[in-house]
């Protein structure tokens, strides 16, 4: 049998090399295919007009960044970048798969979760192009005095649109049809976006309140769009934001917050990794 | 890699039992095919050797140690799967230059690969632009942009011209003679035949056949069709009567040449005819059967 050193040099690859080769070419790959995404680039692009849009209504309404701009981006952006990040992340595996690339992928030196990791990583990295694109635009579109407050915006947009891709790809993972993928994660868009809010008040309307502030503070803030709304709405608008705006729900600690996002965004990949890795390619 | 051994494989999908107890031995230096209906679990096979199904039972060896097809395994492979698509929305060489980065290949090795598969002049076009021969091309460019041990080639020809057959033809040439073990899955057994050096045929999950060519052909003992012209002024019919000790004449509707099927075992008694009938015959040809009707026989022998 050949030794791995002979092996490296009829690659001609040298005999150290750095690790997850496989994973770092491939979220390469995937960033340089997604920002050629059709999809992708109309609803960024649309977000980033609409973005600056609000920018600029912020600037002629003489209003400050906290007060008008920063609740419409925080608003828009709740309903754009899940949609991008979703774009983004529904067809990584079944896209593979209906392509019959995926068993090819697999063939080459590199474990399944470094496949997802990889995928994950190159699309994350688009998704941040994006946003950047979007917030970056109003940022140019607002008032100088209130791009500071505005770039306060960029992490949580960012941790909410990489728990979307990590969604996303979890569903592309767990279904075998491209078309099914999408059904799901338009679904998935609207539940999380639209539904789920319209559902806990549906929810506190049929029990007339009895199920308690702190069971539907954990259910609002469980929704990574919901999070992302009232922890931005209360660091713009400072603390009794909420309460101002007739919400009465408790913001969870920084920690508690953070432990949320990562929830959000490294459980559906983990799940991605350990259903690819038990899968078997028929 | 000398040996790769596949040792009782069986794979079950659920209540579907795809590969029943196969095994089979892949040697350095040949080019081994893989032939079968569909279903009969040649994907299957390939896909056990990928490391992509895991085997229900079995064991797989390379020089007669076990070994698992794990990354370093994989790390010794090239493949090309069937039918594949690759992204619409990349250029060839953007396609290729991924796969040689993923696999530790010189930049170089990118065009290198490209000018082999003669795909250099449309390196730059996207591949949505692409003719199916052209994709298929640009798989075997991906197949072959590191070097391997093991290639694997699952139905290779098909959309392929003539130039590109030719083309696959070398890199079946170039590589049995590096010593590498060439494993191709395909249907087009009758293209192939004259380039394989072995080749095993399945059937419901069960390796059926297993030999060179030549010796499946002696195997599935078809007669061979033997075509006489008769000259001229021949007496044609003492010629059918002497032609049909040997072996059955085919009808040939309005033709005056004869066709006769003979046992391969009796062909050379067609030297014992005498002088008279064999100074009747013009011209005589020899044609062996098609080797699509061997893998029948074959295939119907097993069932």
């Amino acid at each position: 049998m050949t030794s791995s050193t002979e092996r490296s040099e009829r690659a001609g690859a040298p005999a150290f090399a750095l690790p997850f080769r496989v994973g770092r070419a491939l979220a390469f790959h995937e960033l340089r295919e997604r920002t050629r995404d059709r999809w992708v680039i109309v609803i960024s692009a649309l977000f980033a007009l609409l973005a600056s849009a609000v920018g600029l209504y912020g600037r002629s309404a003489e209003g400050n960044a906290a007060a008008i701009t920063g609740p419409s981006l925080v608003t828009l952006a709740s309903l754009f970048v899940p949609l991008v990040a979703l774009a983004l992340g529904y067809d990584a595996i079944v896209g593979e798969r209906e392509r019959n690339t995926l068993g090819l992928l697999l063939s080459m030196p590199v474990g399944r979760t470094e496949v997802i990791v990889g995928k994950f990583v190159g699309r994350a990295l688009a998704l941040c192009l994006a946003v950047g694109l979007g917030l970056g635009a109003a940022m140019l579109a607002a008032a100088p005095g209130e791009a500071r407050t505005l770039a306060a915006l960029l992490g949580p947009t960012m941790a909410l649109g990489l728990a979307f891709v990590s969604v996303g790809l979890l569903v592309s993972t767990l279904v075998s049809r491209q078309s099914t993928a999408a059904s799901v994660v338009v679904a998935i868009w609207f539940l999380f976006v639209f539904f789920y809010d319209l559902g806990l008040l549906a929810i506190l309307v049929a029990t007339e309140g009895a199920i308690g502030d702190e069971l539907v503070s954990s259910l609002v803030v469980g929704n990574p769009t919901g999070l992302y709304r009232v922890s931005l709405l209360a660091s713009l608008g400072g603390e009794n934001a909420l309460t101002d705006l007739g919400l009465d729900v408790s913001l969870p600690s920084a920690s508690a917050r953070g432990a949320i996002w990562c929830a959000w965004i490294f459980g559906p990949l983990a799940l991605s990794a350990a259903a690819l890795s038990r899968r078997a390619l028929r | 890699m000398q040996r790769l051994t596949l040792e009782d494989v069986a794979v079950r999908f659920g209540r579907i039992e795809a590969l029943r107890g196969t095994s089979l031995e892949l040697r350095a230096g040949e080019v081994f095919l893989l032939a079968g209906p569909n279903g009969a679990g040649k994907s299957t096979l390939i896909r056990v050797l990928l490391g992509l199904v895991a085997p229900t039972r079995g064991t797989l060896r390379v020089d007669g140690a076990p070994v698992r097809a794990d990354r370093a395994f994989r790390a010794r492979l090239g493949y090309l799967p069937e039918s594949v698509a690759f992204s619409e929305s990349s250029t060839g060489r953007e396609v290729v230059s991924f796969f040689a980065a993923a696999r530790g290949a010189p930049k170089k090795r990118i065009d290198e690969v490209l000018e082999r598969v003669g795909l250099a002049d449309a390196r730059s076009r996207l591949v949505r632009g692409y003719s199916r021969g052209m994709r298929q091309r640009l798989g075997l460019a991906v197949a072959l942009v590191a070097p391997c041990e093991l290639l694997v080639l699952d139905e290779p020809t098909g959309g392929l011209d003539q130039d590109a057959l030719t083309l696959l033809w070398s890199v079946l040439d170039e590589h049995r003679a590096a010593g590498c073990v060439v494993l191709l899955a395909s249907h087009e057994i009758a293209l192939l035949e004259s380039r394989v050096d072995r080749l095993g045929l399945l059937a419901r999950g069960q390796l059926v056949a297993l030999g060179d060519p030549t010796s499946l052909r002696e195997r599935a003992a078809l007669p061979v069709r033997v075509k006489v012209a008769p000259r001229a002024d021949a007496d044609r019919d003492a010629l059918v009567q002497a032609l049909e000790r040997v072996g059955t004449i085919a009808p040939v509707r309005g033709a005056r040449a004869l066709e006769l099927d003979v046992q391969p075992s009796r062909l050379l008694e067609l030297l014992d005819l005498d002088a008279a009938h064999r100074a009747c015959i013009a011209d005589l040809q020899i044609v062996p059967p098609p080797f699509d009707e061997v893998y029948r026989r074959l295939l119907s022998e097993a069932a």
